[in-house]
């Protein structure tokens, strides 16, 4: 199988200042005053392939650098140092739950995020009823978005964005929403989009999901791979750094 | 070695006028979402506007005709100039959710900013031309394409300035408050209430330097006094709108890769 995202060597380091300076006037004031900062790696030399129809899944504890590496090879962060090809178009399902236009309703929503992701008006227009759908959302079509619960918004951001899927996806904890029906309905859609083809980069935290979708996975640690194999292998080292994690904080608490 | 290389952004070619489209309509929609009479209003606005201050200025001013209409030209313009710079500075703070859920390129979203704004003047400017030809002095076709040219190069000078501020605010949270001291100053700086020539001429220089001014004058140069500004004046003004538009694009270019971080 050829490659469809090629990343070499990335590098990514957030620079956070002891002392925060955010407007104007903080920088005019504190103008001759030194600022220290703090630098934090999260991610070290990351290099991996995806390759064309695979399901590539990704674990790490929290703050082990997995979002920033998503957000990399979607294009929306920066890199500091390293490469990252990717020879088809993406669409990223990040952070859906957050982030509406709350006074306008379902259907202009879907609009906005439909067009952002790549749709042209005319298939959102023939999609949008299969998008409700989806979301099981058609009575609330007209309702503006500043009346939806949490739950009816994140649905909906992820009935456009598997509507709006191009040739690779790049998808963050997207079984972590709505009730079992609605994620029998992603796990689904999921699988079609798998068989039909499509390339996948998939975070999750739960180790059965990894097992169960993707072919290969890696384990990020502290901002560097530790290990990549098939799914099920990387799982269970994922299960065992939780483990060991849960012992120690045993430990020092009986202490 | 640092090198970030794709197939394309989200948005292609073919989707490229329907974003544009969806950005400006949705902006339109959520400005006039919950008011009286909604999208009828947003489209009477300039009419009323221009009607009720052309009553006003007619009975306070009505011994100089021409002075009432210079004014309610400055007003307008500066009007436009005041809400499309507060909205492009704010536009990528205001659309960060659509920035961080795809890679599309941001500029869209700072350049779409404006338009309200622009809707509104180009509704004002069909409304003064219906005007003056109701009143027997109808601008010859030269003079309104000469109108037209001077509204581009406004909104290259805002979207010049929009590109810079609206990557700047990420960093400098307060510089909507700082730019609104500026334009409110700013008000008096150009000559909207006063003639230039009560001035020194040796500060004329410094107040053209104002954006809005040299708009502001060559306008009614050529839709009240029917005379067309100097080709040296049009230079001048082609230069100063290329270097805000250029300096607020390399801004833009600088500042950009990061802005996803500081959403």
């Amino acid at each position: 199988m050829s490659s469809i995202v090629d990343v070499r060597g990335v590098s990514k380091t957030f620079t956070i200042p002891t002392v925060r300076r955010d407007t104007v006037r903080e920088h005019a004031l504190d103008f001759f005053r030194r600022r220290g900062s703090e630098r934090l790696r999260v991610l070290d030399s990351v290099s991996f392939e995806l390759r064309r129809g695979e399901s590539l899944g990704l674990m790490g504890r929290n703050g082990s650098g997995k979002s920033t590496l998503l957000k990399i090879v979607s294009g929306i962060y920066s890199a500091d140092a390293g490469t990252v090809d990717v020879h088809a178009p993406v669409t990223p399902i990040l952070e859906l739950g957050v982030g509406w236009n709350p006074d306008l309703d379902a259907i202009d929503n879907i609009e906005l995020l439909g067009t952002v992701m790549g749709m042209t008006l005319k298939e959102l227009r023939s999609a949008t009823p299969e998008i409700l759908q989806f979301a099981e959302l058609e009575k609330f079509a007209h309702l503006e978005l500043r009346h939806y619960s949490s739950g009816m918004a994140a649905r909906l951001a992820y009935a456009v964005a598997f509507r709006a899927v191009r040739d690779v996806l790049i998808l963050d904890e997207i079984f972590a929403v709505g009730d079992a029906g609605f994620k029998e309905r992603c796990q689904a859609r999921y699988r079609d989009l798998h068989r039909a083809g499509h390339s996948m980069l998939l975070v999750s935290h739960d180790p059965r999901t990894i097992a169960a979708f993707c072919d290969r996975a890696m384990l990020l640690e502290g901002g560097r791979i530790v290990m990549s194999g098939p799914a099920s292998a990387v799982a269970d080292r994922y299960l065992s750094l939780l483990t060991q994690d849960e012992a120690a904080a045993f430990r020092s608490a009986a202490r | 070695m640092v090198s970030v290389a794709t197939s394309g952004t989200t948005v292609g070619r073919a989707h490229f006028g329907g974003l544009v489209w969806t950005l400006i309509r949705t902006d339109f929609k959520t400005r006039y979402h919950g008011t009286i009479g909604g999208f009828v209003w947003a489209l009477l606005k300039p009419l009323t506007m221009f009607l009720v201050l052309l009553a006003v200025f007619s009975y306070v001013f009505a011994s100089e005709p021409q002075y009432k209409l210079a004014l309610i030209i400055g007003l307008f313009l500066y009007e436009f100039f005041q809400e499309s710079t507060k909205s492009g500075l704010l536009s990528i703070r205001a659309k960060g959710y659509l920035l961080t859920r795809a890679r599309f390129p941001s500029w869209i979203v700072v350049v779409t900013s404006a338009s309200n704004a622009a809707i509104t003047l180009a509704l004002f400017s069909l409304v003064l031309i219906a005007y003056l030809a109701a009143t027997g002095r109808a601008p010859a076709p030269a003079a309104v394409a000469l109108y037209a040219s001077y509204q581009v190069e406004f909104f290259a000078i805002v979207t010049g300035f929009s590109l810079a501020a609206s990557v700047l605010f990420m960093q400098y949270r307060d510089l909507n408050q700082v730019w609104e001291v500026v334009t409110h100053a700013g008000f008096f700086v150009a000559p909207i209430i006063y003639p230039l020539g009560i001035l020194p001429e040796r500060a004329h220089i410094y107040l053209y330097a104002w954006p809005p001014t040299p708009i502001i004058l060559f306008s009614r140069s050529v839709l009240i006094d029917g005379h067309a500004p100097s080709p040296l004046a049009h230079v001048l003004l082609l230069a100063e709108t290329l270097a805000i538009l250029g300096a607020g694009a390399l801004i833009y270019r600088w500042r950009v890769p990061r802005v996803a971080e500081h959403l």
